[in-house]
């Protein structure tokens, strides 16, 4: 048990940190970056239960991506940094392996279910982010639900 | 922290104003005809501005921060930001105080001379004695400070092109760039602005008030991506956007970000390791097989960048990756002889090195705001990296299957 929570929380952080690392992420983003991911995996791991992978991964790209842009604003950087954090451990890299292997040792039909699994949780993380980056900026900023308050404030009062 | 231009009731503002100026009908008498900034912060108001413009020059009629804000530079950010906004238009600034020492010296230090002086005007046109620090005001004193011949708009444009070009080529977003270069121009008051970016280029054109246009062209080559240099440069921009880097400063600081070092070469190779050895890890793979992933996850970044300085293309580096992840798997399954290790547990894992994060995220986003034509190519560049590898991952274990593979080892 202890061992399981150990292997979900670190792997993730490790690895993602690890992968920032490489496109050259400024140090003091590594532990958003690291929990972005952290967060991104649990998500999958909890909702591939009783989803397909595809729709697993397209759930925890959009949590982990809505986190992101929290990020983006708060520690004023592009969103990017936070967005490869979320995605990365959701990449389908396996999938690439399983289906080349499959199509070279002639299993076509189960070359073609790899590839489409894999096609398919790429899909859910391009409309996981696609859905998530459409919102507009404002709503991240602390600002505008305190001026909402205001605002709704002055209505009641009028 | 924002400063807003206010043109309607002025008068919502009487309150600060009258820090600065203590007799109300004073105050209206330049109050409507004079530009009114105001400075706030999270709908706080922090400091109040009147500027009133006459032919060639103009003059700062009152400036005031609320008393809970004072003496922490609000003031002096805002005299530096209405100098610039009339800079162009507007030979001379001039600035009338009363003879108190820390008032003149708040101006001095933001660049203003001594001018002239018109005797007894606080004591004519004032029906209270005003005293500051214990003075009576009795002469105004007059000071000046020359405003800047316009900005070059050719300038202007080669700084916001930079930028952008810097943003582009290590890895920011169409939208960044082009919002960027907008920020940078409207800034120093270039406002006729067109801008075209695409994944490898941008053209941009801007006009000046004579109507000249002026147009350039840069090519950027995609080349490696280094998100610490996007992340300085955007926070450069929101520094120069806020007024508070000049343009030859920016041009120094822009340099500077540019040479800003990759993360040393050992520690890359060491975190592509630790990358492939987590994620051998979650994708449930033993720890022996891991390790051995470590292993190849680690040579596969020596080789990039290796290929790297040797200038090689996409699709060498990443089709020769797949060959050397899968050329060590098969070699350490057959040293190791009978001992369970199994192939694709050692080979998913050193595969993260290769995946072409940022190409992908900044597709994704860059269809996401309807940058059509770059997100197309950026996807088509990420989704062909996971064919190349596939392709070397493929082969190699098709050479291996065959009859000749198996002779080799």
């Amino acid at each position: 048990m202890i061992r399981e929570i150990l292997v979900n929380v670190l792997c993730p952080f490790l690895g993602t940190v690890a992968y920032v690392v490489l496109f050259n992420v400024p140090r003091r983003y590594y532990v958003s970056c690291g929990i972005t991911g952290i967060v991104a995996w649990l998500v999958y791991l909890g909702a591939s239960e009783g989803m397909s992978s595809a729709v697993a991964s397209f759930l925890a790209v959009m949590v982990a991506v809505f986190l992101s842009r929290m990020l983006a604003v708060r520690m004023r950087c592009p969103i990017t940094i936070f967005l490869l954090a979320a995605i990365i451990p959701l990449v389908p890299g396996a999938g690439i392996y399983y289906t080349a292997y499959y199509l070279v040792t002639d299993q076509l039909s189960l070359a073609a279910e790899r590839g489409i699994e894999a096609v398919k949780i790429a899909f859910g993380i391009v409309v996981g982010i696609a859905f998530i980056v459409s919102i507009p900026k404002e709503v991240f900023q602390i600002h505008y639900w305190r001026g909402r308050k205001r605002r709704k404030r002055l209505k009641d009062m009028n | 922290m924002e400063i807003n231009q206010i043109t309607e009731n002025k008068q919502d503002y009487m309150d600060l104003l009258l820090l600065a100026d203590p007799q109300e009908d004073m105050i209206e008498r330049y109050l409507e005809d004079g530009d009114l900034f105001v400075l706030s912060e999270n709908g706080d108001i922090l400091t109040v501005c009147v500027v009133l413009a006459k032919e060639k020059t103009c003059e700062l009629k009152n400036i005031a921060t609320a008393e809970q804000y004072q003496g922490k530079g609000y003031g002096k950010y805002m005299v530096r930001y209405v100098c610039e906004h009339y800079t162009g238009r507007y030979d001379l600034m001039y600035v009338g105080t009363g003879n108190s020492r820390k008032t003149l010296d708040f101006y001095k230090s933001c660049g203003f001379m001594n001018s002239h002086i018109v005797e007894n005007f606080f004591t004519d046109n004032y029906r209270e004695p005003i005293y500051e620090d214990g003075l009576l005001l009795t002469d105004m004193i007059y000071l000046k400070k020359k405003l800047d011949t316009e900005i070059d708009v050719k300038r202007v444009v080669d700084l916001a092109l930079e930028a952008g070009r810097i943003l582009l080529k290590n890895g920011g977003e169409i939208f960044r760039v082009e919002e960027t270069i907008q920020h940078i121009c409207r800034r120093f008051h270039v406002e006729d602005v067109e801008i075209f970016t695409l994944s490898h280029g941008i053209f941009m054109s801007a006009e000046d008030e004579s109507g000249d246009a002026y147009t350039k062209v840069r090519h950027v080559p995609l080349s490696g991506t280094h998100l610490g240099i996007v992340a300085e440069v955007n926070e450069l921009s929101r520094e120069i956007s806020a007024g508070q880097v000049g343009i030859d400063e920016a041009f120094d600081r822009l340099e500077e970000i540019e040479k800003m070092p990759a993360k040393r070469e050992y520690f890359q190779v060491i975190a592509a390791g630790t990358g492939s050895f987590t994620f051998a890890i979650l994708l449930k793979s033993t720890l022996a097989e891991s390790m051995v992933a470590f292993v190849i996850g680690c040579i596969i970044h020596i080789w990039v960048l290796l290929a790297k300085r040797l200038n090689f293309s996409k699709i060498i580096v990443n089709i020769i990756g797949g060959v050397i992840m899968t050329a060590l798997a098969i070699l350490v399954l057959h040293m190791h002889g009978s001992g369970g290790l199994r192939l694709e547990g050692m080979i998913t894992g050193s595969i993260m090195p290769l995946i072409p994060g940022v190409a992908f995220v900044n597709a994704i986003r860059d269809i996401a705001d309807s940058d059509f034509l770059s997100g197309t190519v950026r996807m088509i560049d990420a989704l062909l990296v996971f064919v190349y590898i596939a392709i070397g991952v493929g082969s190699t274990l098709a050479f291996y299957n065959s009859p000749i593979g198996g002779l080799v080892l």
